[in-house]
């Protein structure tokens, strides 16, 4: 007998639907239990990372991984904190809340941990956030950076290292406004169609007006996040004649826009920006568009200190590549909570927290202060222009004309 | 909008629609022939990309036409060695069953391509002689998408050719019309099986390799395509070449009509052709309605 093949399609895509949904396979589970809750004659103390280990923001969450582990395998190395060896405990949350949310509660329940390195979904933050409050547990966000993070009712045991959605496209408005200049543009923007993007060219236009800049706004694409084809939207801006296109992608999206754009002409006709940060430089080799407007989070090719440039060495010698700026994050959210640690001489939340909030911590991207008002840490985001030829340290395209937007630039006051 | 951007948007729209014929084409033969719908196709795809990224990195100096060349062959051995290992065990089940299985291999494949290629994305350039745009009145197209478009009706025809003019083509349109009579003709249904899954895999292998330098390639890509694919199977009628081809057209014109006049609607007007197509005709547009 025939099968019908209306319900079979419609089966087929009920799954397929479920597959685009859930994306690729988890990671390992969070480990073992019997690790330390701090206290008691336990010789090591968890620390959990709950992110996206897998899937097409795995690369971010592993990033912040290594930059996490680098620094409990120094910590170790040097006799452990506080008498204790750090064990890092990880979870795969697949980019999804509700995964977030178990993975995240299995680490606190079971494993017992004493700090969490949260999502690389700011959605996925939230739920964690949330969790960390009930379970009072001191949260530190080194990826996900919506600023909603540090505005809700939930951030007293939460931290955020990394600049917040407000403070991004601020810095990126800065370096459009120096490239500008006063005189009236035409300007067209792609950003994916999601909270995030829709939100970063929402506050990135109205941080260029309050920058001084008259502009137009000639065309605005808003592709789905995970496109494979951005060449009809592209084609649609480029008919709009912009001078300035403003690019909300990220990551793999953004070399595959740059590579569409490319063949378009676009990085000749008009002055793009976009995160052009150490992976997509990578990956676009010879490719990524010199003279485009860039920006980062925390580019390592910045900060010419030694500690940054130790950890470069370190983090190179251990995975086999250059950090990216959530692997310097990662980081850098390990050596404030080692300092809370440390400076309150226990592990206790209430104690850690309180010796973090209103902090300066020294860290690979210098002294960072950690506002008391919102637990947001007051750290800069650096601005270039991509480069045309290669690194001879690095290999790869970076950037010229690097300018490091302070905090005091980009940082809403507290209200 | 003047006349070289509509020619460009056009263009645009048969870009996207060459990498998803050729893509859909593969995974409509395998459920015409096979009455499997195979959700570890979109990982033959990525695979297929991931491949030329490791083939051009190794042999160095850009070496894409050896990519391209191997790749998709690669890509048919391991759907070869799916079909005998795994599938071959669940033809006869129901179809919610195969799902489940080819599902279960799409997250394996997925986890082999984590360790094998790790989390980064990935990008090959086009080769230097496909490199570079040509100009259309004030605009511009990329030499390697006109390539690409070139590259899928190449695919469209020699697969026409393998369907009308050989003994193969035969026995897979039998398997498609009427697979009873061609249990009954002395067919050799397990190894033809075997015959259209590598085929079909290599038609992945063959989209993914020849997206590669279009697109980033990272994790994930094998969940993109199979939705894609699967609704340009569906629209051109499950089993139908023609249809995926046609179904292609559809959805990128749609994609696109989405980008020119509801970009904030955009993902949503594929969807919004199938549910068109199928409310007027259930089994796609080539398809067979049901006996």
């Amino acid at each position: 007998m025939q099968r019908s093949r209306i319900g079979i399609s419609l089966a087929a895509l009920a799954a397929i639907v479920l597959v685009a949904g859930c994306g690729s396979t988890s990671s390992s589970s969070s480990g073992g239990s019997g690790g330390g809750s701090g206290g008691g004659s336990d010789p090591t103390v968890n620390i959990g990372v709950a992110s996206t280990l897998s899937g097409v923001f795995g690369a971010y969450g592993q990033a912040g991984l290594n930059g996490i582990k680098l620094a409990a395998n120094q910590l170790n190395a040097s006799g452990g904190l506080l008498g204790k060896k750090v064990r890092v405990v990880t979870g795969d949350d697949q980019i999804d809340p509700a995964t977030g949310e178990t993975v995240t509660r299995n680490m606190i329940l079971n494993d017992k941990v004493v700090a969490l390195f949260g999502s690389v979904s700011s959605a996925v933050a939230s739920a964690q956030e949330t969790l960390s409050a009930q379970y009072r547990v001191p949260m530190f966000f080194h990826i996900a950076n919506d600023a909603v993070l540090t505005h809700g009712s939930s951030r007293s045991y939460a931290f955020e290292f990394s600049p917040n959605t407000d403070m991004e496209p601020a810095a990126s408005a800065l370096a459009f406004a120096r490239e500008i200049g006063k005189a009236p543009v035409r300007i067209a923007t792609i950003t994916p169609n999601y909270n995030f993007g829709l939100d970063t060219v929402k506050t990135f236009l109205a941080d260029l007006k309050k920058d001084g800049v008259s502009y137009t706004v000639t065309n605005q694409q808003t592709p789905a996040l995970g496109a494979t084809s951005y060449t009809s939207n592209l084609a649609a801006i480029l008919s709009s004649n912009p001078q300035y296109v403003f690019v909300g992608e990220y990551g793999s999206d953004l070399i595959t826009l740059t590579k569409q754009g490319s063949g378009l002409r676009l990085f000749k006709k008009a002055k793009v920006g976009a995160m052009y940060d150490y992976d997509v430089l990578n990956a676009l080799g010879a490719q990524a568009p010199a003279g485009a407007i860039a920006w980062d989070r925390a580019p390592f090719w910045t900060v010419n200190t030694p500690a940054m440039q130790s950890f470069v060495s370190q983090y190179k010698a251990a995975y086999g590549t250059y950090p990216n700026e959530f692997a310097i994050i990662g980081y850098t959210a390990m050596q404030g909570w080692e300092q809370a640690v440390r400076q309150s001489k226990s592990f206790d939340t209430a104690k850690v927290v309180a010796a973090l909030s209103g902090a300066t911590v020294p860290t690979i991207r210098g002294d960072i202060t950690i506002r008391s008002c919102d637990h947001q840490a007051e750290v800069p985001e650096a601005t270039g222009v991509v480069a045309s030829t290669p690194s001879s340290q690095y290999g790869v395209r970076l950037w010229t004309n690097a300018y490091t937007a302070p905090p005091s630039q980009v940082i809403e006051p507290c209200s | 909008m003047t006349l070289d951007n509509d020619i460009i948007t056009f263009l645009s729209a048969m870009t996207e629609a060459s990498s998803l014929f050729v893509a859909a084409a593969g995974l409509t033969l395998v459920f015409g022939a096979m009455r499997i719908i195979n959700l570890a196709h979109g990982s033959f795809y990525m695979y297929g990309a991931f491949l030329v990224t490791a083939i051009v990195g190794a042999a160095g100096g850009g070496r894409f036409w050896l990519a391209l060349a191997l790749a998709p062959l690669a890509v048919a051995g391991i759907g070869t060695v799916v079909e005998l290992t795994v599938l071959r065990r669940v033809y006869r089940r129901d179809h919610l069953v195969q799902l489940v299985v080819t599902y279960a291999l799409f997250l394996i494949l997925a986890d082999l391509a984590l360790r094998f290629w790790g989390t980064q994305a990935r990008s090959v350039a086009p080769p230097s002689l496909l490199s570079g745009s040509v100009s259309i009145g004030s605009s511009s197209f990329p030499v390697y998408d006109l390539f690409a478009i070139g590259a899928a009706v190449v695919v469209g025809l020699a697969l026409w050719v393998l369907l009308q003019h050989t003994a193969l083509g035969w026995r897979i349109r039998a398997a498609v019309e009427d697979p009873e009579m061609l249990a009954t003709s002395g067919t050799n249904v397990p190894l033809l099986s075997t015959t259209v899954l590598a085929i079909g895999a290599l038609l992945a292998g063959l989209a993914g390799a020849l997206a590669s330098p279009l697109q980033s390639i990272s994790p994930g890509l094998d969940a993109s395509i199979i939705v894609q694919a699967f609704i340009v199977a569906v629209i051109g009628g499950l089993g139908s070449v023609t249809g995926a081809a046609i179904g292609a057209v559809i959805i990128s014109l749609f994609d696109t009509a989405g980008v020119l006049w509801a970009h904030s609607w955009e993902p949503a007007f594929i969807y919004l052709a199938m549910i068109v197509v199928l409310a007027l005709r259930p089994w796609g547009l080539l398809g067979a309605p049901e006996r």
